[in-house]
């Protein structure tokens, strides 16, 4: 096994070590995956920890989670960091292994709940952001209340020497990293949505 | 940047430093027809203002401020009443690869048959060397420390600001009164001080009669100037050089013009290391600022053009040649005039002003070998001036280097200075803390603590040559504790410590005898009415430091053996000693464990950082308060310079896995490639160090270009320093590496552990990224580099 099994309060020393860090520049925790979701149990009692702390509290989740795990953790995080992958529930099920389904109606559950939510769009050319994907993306983001502000994540091979060392094959490193004017041409047309696009996040 | 800047700024930086002899030639022959006629002082000072008469003076056809050491810019003068280089010594300047010096057949035979004959046994080097006793000599050798007064004058002084407002018909006018004063029947000093306040006036002489040979230069040069804006320069120079130094300025241009001759005089009397720094010079010169613009004498882009102009000349004067342990110690041109920026004023108020910015810009313009700067961070320093300053050190020059000036208030306030006092001073050198204009604040020579500890595991012996160098403190194989170890890690560092200190306090003695310095003790407070040099507590201030280098190498060593050798007992001290006298050939298997699994300071980890601080606080308790001849006390300071490599050199395979020979950790970094866990870790282990207790600490950091891209990057970088210094770090500087560091990160990936670089949104371990990756990046920074 890779990694190793950590009580919440040797988590929790570990984010103080930084805490001159998250005061002086207004910053915090983000816990992230995997899918922090996937232990939520665990999750909730790190961020009431936190929230002791007085930490501001992130959560990056893909949305696959059960709706009323993530319901709970919404009423002790900040922010959420929430991916959209695809629009399409074929398409998402034949590239992650599950629907989209469940991730749109958590998306929505979580927005009515009144939670902060930045959308992250990966975008992997070939797979995700061809112009139906980016329009449907765009008009159920801003159905939604309260969820205005959309970061793309520009897809990188970065893992490729990850996979090699573990003996692993590495499916996608066919797929071209997308370019800066590819990447602007796709905030041009999600901004017609009236939403906030940034590069990166 | 102007033309004519630009024009300068080309010539400074194309210019090849030479040898000059005139000013040995000078000496020497003052010396031969003088020596025994004056007392010391007397002798010193007339010498002086012998140099100041003859020497061949330049000044540009483009220039503004004037003024040069040597006959023309990078004409670099020697001092052999210091050290008289051999024939041998010139040779090697002349042809090896690192900061070499051209120097003409002429001068050789010059040195061969005037200087070599008169200098040999007189110089200072001679008179000490034959003086100092064998085992410090011993220990010297086998590169236990170095000594920086054995081929340069003690020097390291900044000014304050008292030069702006008084001349040197003022100081005389002091120097005068203090004669008077003089009480014969009660202070058996006053025949000395009646010498040493004579020699300091004949200094003030000295560095008028200097700059009225320019004013007669450039009223002789205008007299021929057919081009009418280039004349009228020429006859403001003229004017300028009649009024400073033997007044205080009326402006901008006279207040650069006074410091400068002031500058040139301290560096021609005397080869004090880390030259002279003008110490706060944004707010010195701002009321001149200030004043002109509100008369329209001045506009912002000529104040510009004159303070690049002064950067320039600071740029045309290399430190003279180094030799030997020195030339290894501290290997650079750079003769570390380090201006400040920023801080705090006398009574607490931010320092930063218009001024600040305009010489921010002019290092990033100019970006030259000298001077260096550094930005004075306080606690109501506005982000918008430590931002602008992020944007220069993104440029990757390496400067400005950050300073966090609460911390370098408190610590002159640990050692008992005013506060005032604390708050005028700064940092000057590389890192050092002192009361700028009113301290000497020497430092003394680098204390290698790996190799003390070395001498620790091998009862005292150097295992390089097999001297016994320390006392015999016990064969470690038998010790039964850690504890055991540091107790003899102790009782070394107590040995060669006292040792060091020792002969240390006797060159002091000698400086102050056979080479004090008058014209220096003019500017600097309290010598005049002290009537001392400033070689002899004449100064208000008097600290001495020893430089101790290698905490990281040093931390991490002793953290491998606690834990293999002693809490987990899974390696025997036998078999590491064994290792580490074979440089670990053919036992790979342990020097691998040693280095993966050992705990290292800088990462935030406890078990190594309270070693790193057990450590601190026995080199504090065994140099700290110690007297020096001066009615003060050593301190510590943390500083390494190049040092680090040399010291390297000397010492064998260190526990934590370092192979003999190559470089221990430099300042208070952590050793290279031991601080795997990012930079916010390093900072916090680096925050558990009581710097307050030292005299300056140095961390460098090193960064891709990419890291600090945008807006964003600028606010993490000010984040950080920002952070460190709550934490009471005393500096920080960064290296935003090029890709001739990476090419050498791909060859030898294990000493570039720590090297960060930016991917895409998010930063890696450029080590850890494919070797596509890797030369992505490398494209990428290339084209960055224009």
């Amino acid at each position: 096994m890779i990694g190793k099994t950590m009580s919440v309060d040797a988590v929790v020393a570990e984010i103080t070590k930084d805490t001159v860090f998250y005061d002086e520049s207004c910053g915090g925790v983000t816990i992230s995956g995997g899918e922090p979701l996937m232990q939520p149990s665990f999750l909730i009692a790190l961020l009431e920890a936190c929230g002791e702390l007085d930490l501001h509290r992130t959560v990056d989740t893909s949305g696959y989670a059960d709706t009323q795990a993530l319901l709970k953790t919404a009423t002790c995080t900040e922010l959420f960091l929430y991916d959209l992958k695809h629009m399409d529930p074929e398409k998402h099920y034949r590239f992650t292994g599950v629907s989209n389904e469940k991730i749109l109606t958590n998306l929505k559950h979580l927005s009515r709940q009144g939670a902060e939510i930045v959308i992250r769009f990966p975008v992997i050319p070939g797979f995700n952001s061809d112009a139906e994907n980016i329009d449907q993306t765009g008009a159920f983001v801003s159905s939604l209340p309260g969820i205005s502000r959309v970061n793309l994540l520009p897809y990188h091979c970065a893992a490729v020497a990850k996979y090699k060392n573990l003996g692993l094959n590495f499916k996608t490193a066919d797929i071209q990293q997308p370019s800066r004017e590819y990447l602007e041409s796709i905030a041009r047309r999600l901004k017609n949505y009236h939403l906030e696009v940034k590069i990166g996040g | 940047m102007t033309p004519r800047v630009a024009v300068l700024r080309q010539q400074s930086f194309e210019a090849q430093p030479s040898i000059s002899v005139e000013r040995a030639v000078l000496v020497t022959q003052f010396y031969q027809e003088n020596y025994g006629k004056y007392s010391t002082p007397l002798l010193r000072a007339l010498n002086f203002k012998n140099l100041c008469r003859k020497k061949t003076i330049y000044i540009d056809p483009n220039e503004l401020i004037v003024g040069e050491r040597g006959p023309y810019p990078k004409a670099v003068s020697t001092f052999p009443e210091l050290t008289c280089h051999s024939v041998e010594d010139l040779n090697i300047l002349n042809s090896r690869e690192m900061t070499r010096y051209l120097v003409s057949a002429e001068a050789i035979e010059t040195y061969k048959k005037e200087i070599i004959p008169y200098w040999q046994g007189r110089s200072m080097r001679d008179r000490v060397f034959s003086q100092v006793p064998p085992e410090w000599t011993a220990a010297y050798a086998a590169g236990m420390f170095t000594e920086f007064m054995e081929q340069r004058a003690p020097g390291h002084t900044a000014l304050d600001g008292n030069i702006y407002k008084k001349g040197m018909l003022d100081f005389k006018e002091q120097i005068a009164r203090s004669l008077t004063g003089l009480d014969y029947l009660n202070d058996p000093e006053a025949p000395d001080k009646a010498e040493e306040l004579k020699a300091m006036e004949i200094s003030c002489d000295a560095a008028i009669i200097f700059a009225e040979r320019h004013a007669d230069l450039a009223l002789k040069m205008a007299a021929s100037e057919a081009e009418p804006q280039r004349k009228a320069e020429l006859e403001r120079i003229a004017a300028t050089c009649r009024r400073v130094p033997a007044h205080a300025p009326r402006d901008f241009w006279e207040a650069l013009q006074m410091y400068w001759f002031v500058h040139l005089g301290t560096i021609t009397e005397l080869n004090g290391w880390d030259a002279m720094s003008p110490g706060h010079l944004d707010q010195h010169l701002y009321p001149f600022y200030q004043k002109d613009l509100a008369d329209g004498a001045l506009d912002r882009e000529s104040a510009k053009e004159l303070i690049a102009c002064f950067w320039i000349k600071v740029n045309n004067q290399p430190a003279p040649p180094k030799i030997g342990v020195t030339a290894q110690e501290s290997g650079t041109y750079n003769d570390f005039t380090n201006i400040n920026l920023g801080g705090l004023t006398r009574d607490g108020a931010d320092g930063v002003n218009e001024v600040s910015y305009i010489m921010l810009e002019v290092i990033d313009e100019l970006h030259l070998l000298q001077p260096q700067a550094n930005v004075q961070i306080s606690h109501k320093t506005p982000d918008r001036f430590l931002k602008k300053a992020c944007r220069v050190i993104r440029k990757g020059y390496g400067y400005p280097s950050v300073f966090n000036t609460d911390e370098v208030i408190m610590e002159q306030m640990r050692t008992g200075k005013t506060i005032e006092d604390a708050r005028q001073g700064g940092c000057s050198g590389c890192i050092e803390t002192g009361s700028f204009g009113k301290e000497a604040f020497v430092l003394t020579g680098y204390l290698n603590v790996p190799k003390i500890l070395e001498l620790a595991l091998n009862d005292g012996i150097d295992p390089l040559t097999g001297k016994q160098i320390g006392p015999q403190t016990g064969d470690p194989s038998k010790f039964r504790s850690f504890g055991e170890l540091y107790t003899a890690f102790d009782r070394q560092l107590q040995y060669i410590a006292d040792l060091k200190i020792r002969v240390n306090n006797y060159i002091e003695r000698m400086y102050a005898a056979y080479s004090p310095a008058p014209f220096l003790s003019v500017v600097i407070r309290d010598c005049i009415a002290n009537g001392r040099d400033y070689y002899n507590a004449g100064p208000r201030y008097n600290t001495n430091y020893i430089q101790c280098c290698g905490i990281g190498t040093v931390t991490d060593s002793l953290s491998a053996i606690k834990k293999h050798v002693f809490d987990e007992n899974e390696i025997s001290m036998k078999q590491l000693l064994a290792g580490l006298h074979n440089n670990f050939e053919g036992q790979q298997a342990l020097r691998l464990r040693l280095v993966n699994k050992t705990p290292f300071y800088g990462n935030d980890d406890d078990y190594a950082d309270s070693i790193m601080q057990r450590v601190y606080e026995t080199l504090f308790k065994a140099i700290d308060g110690k007297p020096n001849t001066k009615g003060s006390s050593y301190h510590l300071n943390m500083l390494s310079t190049t040092c680090h490599i040399y010291f390297g050199k000397k010492l064998g395979a260190s526990a934590n896995g370092r192979l003999a020979t190559m470089p221990i950790s430099d300042g208070t970094s952590p050793s290279h490639g031991a601080d795997r866990k990012g930079p916010t870790a390093v900072i916090k282990s680096l925050g558990k160090m009581d710097q307050i207790k030292s005299g300056g600490t140095l961390l460098n950091q090193r960064f891709l270009p990419g890291v600090l891209e945008g807006d964003e990057g600028i606010e993490n970088l000010a984040h950080l320093i920002r952070a460190y210094f709550k934490l009471n770090g005393h500096h920080i500087q960064f290296n935003i590496v090029d890709s001739q560091t990476l090419r050498n990160a791909q060859a030898a990936p294990d000493e570039y552990r720590d090297l960060l670089v930016r991917v895409a949104g998010y930063s890696d371990y450029f080590v850890d990224l494919d070797r596509n990756h890797q030369e992505e990046i490398i494209a990428r920074t290339e084209h960055e580099s224009f």
